[in-house]
């Protein structure tokens, strides 16, 4: 221990050929093929019965969950508002008026989001009275026309271009859907423009009103060809001279006391924030 | 040249040549030379004492140092040669600094592992920082964690260190010493450091000789030179030069030693670092000293876990290449992994153990100078003794017997000598079991009292044999009847001799004359009954010694003058071939010849001595013990241990210590080692199967740092499971600390069932809130959009980024608590390696509390208000904490019926691949 030998290099190569493969005991990385195969086998027998330890724990717990509802729905109680059609970057449109190209996949996203919303589509649903929970005991449950016409000039049926090719483009803002949600009160989306002089907003339905009709969800299975309320909010800006033109949009739930529309971390609890930049 | 030999000799004075040398008084410039010359002085200092001065005549002497013998030097020439030489004192050993002190702590062993895992995270931090506008800053905070933890526990180790030397320094004898010379014909006390060559000193009975002096008259002069010689009977000292080596004449006094009675007159002939006592200091200082074995046990540990992080990293690297993610990606998954196989409280785990351990030593007055000791003294194969005195003195008496179920006091006091029917009181004599222990102990005894003392009280009867058999003797001869009378009516028929096989090697090294030597060590026992010298066999045959093949003998006792003449095959050739080795007469540079011998044999040498001639020994030893009484300062600065009440059965206690803490470390390990899987698998699956992360860095560190902590450190209390002292001594080249069957079973086994727990539990959490298994699935670039807000589940339901966010949050807190349930199985099976914990049984509430305080903490961690905030960890459903239980129960169970199979075939293949 005095004199620590240094290895030289040739001598510690030699001694990982060796570990590799030792070929007077037949070692291969220090173990025998018998021994290889012994601690092999070990593991494979001990991973399989842990194996089906765990898909049989697994079963048994799915065999406790309800097809149609979930077993908890307290980490959502209240919903967030999302946007449509969906940008490509965080939540900012932008376009340029006279180049179609550049608007185009958002008037493709929207014509295909509406697509369910067609009075073809909606001909075998119910057309549920006005201004009350659409309650439902069962065991079929019927889905509240939303006729594509409450948004009126975003409905895309007078302008197949959602307002894009005027540069007055339409957004189209949804509430996100929660089992058993019963909104109180007279819940509306509410837009206001970050900066007023420049755009003003028009939202459909008038005042951005929800209609109680559309609630509560009784989840994707039951609820099978549930239509969700829409409003649309259009930008109009107001010079359309200027070269670019640009707004910033912040829709909230309102009118619900049941509701939220404000929390600190969640920036989407009932309220979305996007910005529209039209050029000329 | 006597028995001081003549290996390579070197007079003292040959540093400086001539009684005046001519030292530059430009300290800076000698300085310089110091360095380089640094190495080449070790090997001399390495050699033996050389003095000529006491074969001078006394007019020769007056000549040399040109001082008169009746006046002394005069004032100023004393002063002239102090300047010169400087003062008479020691250099004290090179003092590493408090700073260099803690940046070895910041920088040894297990710290370097955590700094590496630390500079990883702040590499894949940058990287993240450039690639994203908005990183996470989970590899940050770990990086910094880390950093945090190695300085912690550096200064922890620190503190520790610094508290044992600090007892070291109340130790030195601050009081200055004095002096009477003669200087000028006039008597004066000066300071010992004023002392200088030449000088006329005079000392009597209770001074300490202030340098190496040649004494020119005496009367009735004696010294104590045990500190030097380990002679310890005082020896008389007179003028007369009565022999060739300088350390038997008479006529020469060395720097240190103790007058014991008498006066003397004497010239100073060497001062400081030149005398014969300096000499020995500054080689002790010199020397290097090797890793303690749990350094490199630990060095060991951690190439395994490098070697099992890097094949995790690397392939996950190659595979999430594989799987279409961009190198930079890639680089930071293979960063992650990495720093996730680091066992970030390990570090503290294993400092907090060693401390404890320790703190019970420092209890038992072992006073352990450095964490690292603790452990060398479980360790040791080969104990080289040199104080027989130690030895002989070690005595025991019986305290305390423990028959029918009670523990009975054993009253041994001198006044119930003979009067056997006081000791009614203290226990049930009349008990039958009483009857069958006495006899066991009075027959199956080997201990017998010397002849010609039966005046005496039997307390203070002189016996033969082993220490706990004497004191067994004395007990029943003292309490139930003659033994003697006992062992006539039942003749010995045959004797099973106790197995001695397993102990450590008790190797003795001793100034002592061999023929006093050899008889000590027969007297203790470190020549057995029955076993010869050559030199005994060949006296038993009459037949000259050259006929005997003394490899045939077990005994042999070594002279130090042989010893200086042989190679180093010669000494290996002794230290291999016998078991009893008695080394006399040996020189401190000798000693470290012999220590050095069994090192290279791959031996872990624990050396005891209390004088300045062991302190070479003392240091170059893995663990030096001296002793705290008798012991002097040199060997003190030179152990590693000392044994505060100079009591040898300390050293017994240091072994079982040592041995109980490397087993409970080992414990330790691999339960900390275990929930790593459950750390990484989580990570690898979030790579592999795109799912939501499981278990996030934040509760990764609640684990390592938090849950883990006591629990691990708990075992450290943990009782051993057999009879610690009757196994071999660990072979430190293949049993180690940790072995690939630990981490096969931590990470292999145990681990894996972890993670099962925790991953069911996850999939529970998500599949009760709405998202499914089968939904899960690659759903990774989604859920992890900050833009995407609503989320579909399996029921239709839509999520926001946040809500979904806490959803795998809580996920990440339920997976969390499922390891800490699972550990609670882990550390009821890490208690035990061998036996079933019900063998074992639930005595250490250190244990019992840590599964409480780490439950409590998990349950603190998840529901206290604010900690969703501060930690993102939420409350959970009571059921959650239930998921886990089928697996913890499932680990054991596993256990115990392994350690069944274990235990009921001996050395079969679950033993070798499965018992670490």
């Amino acid at each position: 221990m005095t004199k620590k030998e240094k290895k030289s290099f040739n001598q510690s190569l030699a001694e990982w050929k060796l570990f590799i493969y030792n070929p007077t005991t037949g070692e291969f990385l220090g173990r025998t093929a018998k021994s290889w195969g012994l601690i092999l086998l070990f593991y494979l027998v001990f991973y399989g019965f842990l194996a089906a330890l765990f898909s049989f724990t697994m079963w048994a717990m799915l065999q406790t969950l309800n097809d149609e509802v979930p077993k908890y729905r307290d980490q959502i109680p209240s919903p967030g508002l999302t946007v449509f059609p969906k940008p490509l970057t965080a939540l900012e449109y932008s376009f340029t008026v006279s180049d179609p190209r550049s608007y185009q996949g958002y008037i493709e996203d929207l014509r295909k989001f509406l697509k369910p919303y067609d009075l073809e589509e909606q001909k075998n649903l119910t057309a549920c009275p006005d201004g009350a929970l659409f309650e439902q005991k069962g065991p079929i449950y019927g889905a509240c026309q939303f006729p594509v016409a409450l948004l009126q000039a975003c409905s895309g049926v007078d302008d197949p271009e959602f307002g894009y090719s005027r540069g007055n483009p339409c957004v189209l803002v949804k509430m996100n859907r929660i089992i058993g949600l019963k909104p109180q009160g007279e819940p509306r989306i509410e837009c206001i423009s970050k900066s007023e002089n420049t755009a003003a907003l028009s939202t459909y339905p008038p005042n951005g009103l929800i209609d109680l009709k559309y609630f509560p969800y009784y989840g994707k299975k039951l609820h099978v060809s549930y239509l969700q309320p829409l409003v649309a909010v259009q930008v109009s800006f107001n010079a359309t001279s200027s070269t670019v033109n640009e707004v910033t949009v912040e829709c909230k739930i309102d009118g619900s006391p049941n509701l939220k529309n404000q929390d600190d971390r969640d920036k989407f609890l009932g309220r979305v924030v996007f910005k529209v930049t039209a050029r000329a | 040249m006597g028995r001081w030999g003549t290996r390579g000799t070197v007079t003292p004075h040959e540093q400086n040549p001539s009684p005046r040398p001519r030292r530059e008084s430009n300290t800076g410039k000698r300085r310089k030379t110091k360095r380089k010359k640094k190495k080449t002085d070790l090997e001399e200092l390495k050699k033996e004492v050389v003095l000529e001065d006491h074969k001078l005549t006394l007019e020769e002497l007056s000549a040399k140092y040109s001082v008169d013998l009746t006046m002394g030097l005069s004032p100023r020439r004393a002063q002239e040669i102090l300047r010169q030489d400087g003062p008479n004192t020691l250099t004290p050993p090179p003092t590493t600094s408090k700073w260099f002190k803690f940046c070895k702590q910041l920088f040894s062993g297990f710290s370097i592992l955590l700094w590496v895992g630390a500079i990883l995270c702040f590499v894949a931090y940058g990287i993240q920082f450039h690639q994203k506008e908005e990183p996470t800053k989970d590899n940050l905070y770990l990086g910094i964690v880390l950093a945090a933890v190695v300085i912690i526990t550096g200064c922890f180790s620190y503190y520790q260190e610094a508290k044992s030397s600090k007892i070291m320094e109340s130790f030195r004898n601050m009081v200055p010493q004095q002096a009477l010379v003669i200087r000028g014909g006039e008597k004066i006390q000066i300071n010992v450091e004023n002392v200088v060559v030449g000088d006329l000193v005079e000392v009597k009975g209770g001074d300490r000789i202030p340098a190496d002096l040649r004494l020119i008259s005496s009367q009735g002069c004696k010294v104590d030179n045990s500190s030097l010689t380990g002679e310890s009977e005082p020896q008389t000292r007179s003028p007369e030069f009565t022999h060739e080596n300088p350390l038997e004449t008479h006529n020469i006094c060395f720097f240190s030693t103790s007058c014991v009675e008498g006066t003397a007159q004497g010239i100073v002939i060497a001062t400081g670092d030149s005398t014969v006592m300096g000499r020995i200091a500054s080689l002790t200082s010199g020397l290097v000293v090797g890793k303690t074995p749990i350094a490199v046990e630990i060095e060991h540990f951690i190439h395994l876990i490098t070697a099992v992080a890097i094949f995790f990293g690397v392939s996950f690297f190659g595979l999430s290449l594989i799987l279409g993610y961009g190198w930079l990606e890639s680089v930071i998954f293979l960063i992650g992994i990495i720093v996730a196989n680091v066992p970030e409280g390990l570090l503290a785990t294993v400092t907090v153990c060693l401390t404890l351990t320790a703190k019970r030593m420092a209890q038992k007055n072992c006073l352990v100078k450095n964490l690292e000791a603790v452990e060398t003294l479980g360790s040791t194969s080969t104990i080289c003794s040199d104080k027989t005195g130690t030895l002989t003195q070690n005595r025991m008496t019986v305290a305390h017997i423990w028959f029918d179920k009670t523990i009975y006091k054993a009253d041994t006091s001198e006044e119930q000598t003979g009067d056997s029917s006081g000791m009614g009181k203290t226990f049930a004599k009349g008990s039958a079991t009483w009857f069958i222990l006495a006899r066991i102990a009075g027959l199956c005894n080997r201990a017998d009292f010397k002849a010609h003392q039966e005046t005496l009280p039997i307390a203070k009867r002189a016996t033969t044999g082993d220490a706990s058999e004497s004191a067994l003797l004395k007990f029943i001869e003292q309490t139930y009847s003659s033994v003697k009378e006992m062992r006539e009516k039942n003749p010995k028929v045959a004797e099973i001799p106790f197995n001695s096989t397993n102990k450590y090697q008790v190797i003795m090294v001793t100034g002592d004359h061999p023929i006093t030597a050899k008889a000590i060590a027969k007297g203790v026992g470190i020549i057995s009954e029955g076993n010869e010298t050559a030199e005994d066999m060949a006296a038993q045959l009459q037949v000259p010694i050259s006929q005997i093949n003394t490899r045939e003998a077990k005994a042999c006792v070594v002279h130090g003058s042989d010893l200086k003449d042989m190679t180093a095959e010669q000494l290996d050739e002794i230290l291999k071939n016998h078991t009893e080795i008695v080394f006399a007469r040996t020189s401190p540079q000798q000693k470290l010849i012999i220590v050095e011998g069994c090192q290279r044999l791959g031996a872990i040498v624990a050396v005891t001595g209390d004088g300045v001639n062991d302190s070479p020994a003392l240091k170059k030893a893995d663990i030096g013990i001296a002793m705290g009484i008798t012991g002097s300062d040199v060997s003190k600065q030179a152990a590693n241990m000392i044994l505060l009440d100079d009591n040898f059965a300390s050293i017994v206690t240091g072994v079982e210590e040592g041995r109980l803490i490397f087993d409970n470390l080992k414990k330790s390990i691999a339960y900390t080692l275990t929930s790593n899987i459950p750390e990484i698998t989580p990570f690898l699956l979030f790579i592999i199967a795109n799912i939501p992360l499981p278990l996030g860095t934040i509760t990764i560190l609640c684990i390592d740092l938090g849950t883990d902590m006591v629990p691990a450190i708990s075992l450290a209390y943990e009782s051993a499971e057999s009879d610690i002292m009757k196994r071999a001594p660990r072979n430190p080249r293949s049993d180690n600390l940790v072995n690939h069957r630990l981490i096969g079973m931590a990470y292999g086994q145990i681990g894996m069932i972890q993670a099962l727990a925790g991953f069911f539990t996850y999939f529970v959490i998500l599949a009760e809130n709405g998202f499914k298994p089968s939904d899960l699935l690659g759903i990774r670039l989604n859920w992890e959009d900050r833009f995407f807000n609503d989320l579909e589940d399996s029921y239709g339901q839509q999520w926001t980024y946040e809500q979904r966010k806490v959803l795998e949050f809580t996920c990440h807190t339920a997976f969390f608590v499922s390891i800490v349930i699972a550990q609670w199985a882990d550390l009821i099976i890490c208690k035990t390696r061998h036996n079933s914990v019900f063998q074992q049984g639930m005595k250490n509430k250190i244990l019992i509390f840590g599964i409480m305080e780490e439950t409590f903490l998990a349950a603190f961690l998840s529901y206290t208000p604010g900690m969703d905030t501060a930690l993102r960890m939420y409350p959970l459903k009571l059921s959650w904490w239930f998921c886990a239980t089928p697996y913890s129960i499932l680990i054991f169970v596993y256990d115990e019926i392994r350690k069944l199979i274990i235990r009921r075939h001996p050395g079969g293949w679950l033993e070798r691949e499965t018992y670490y």
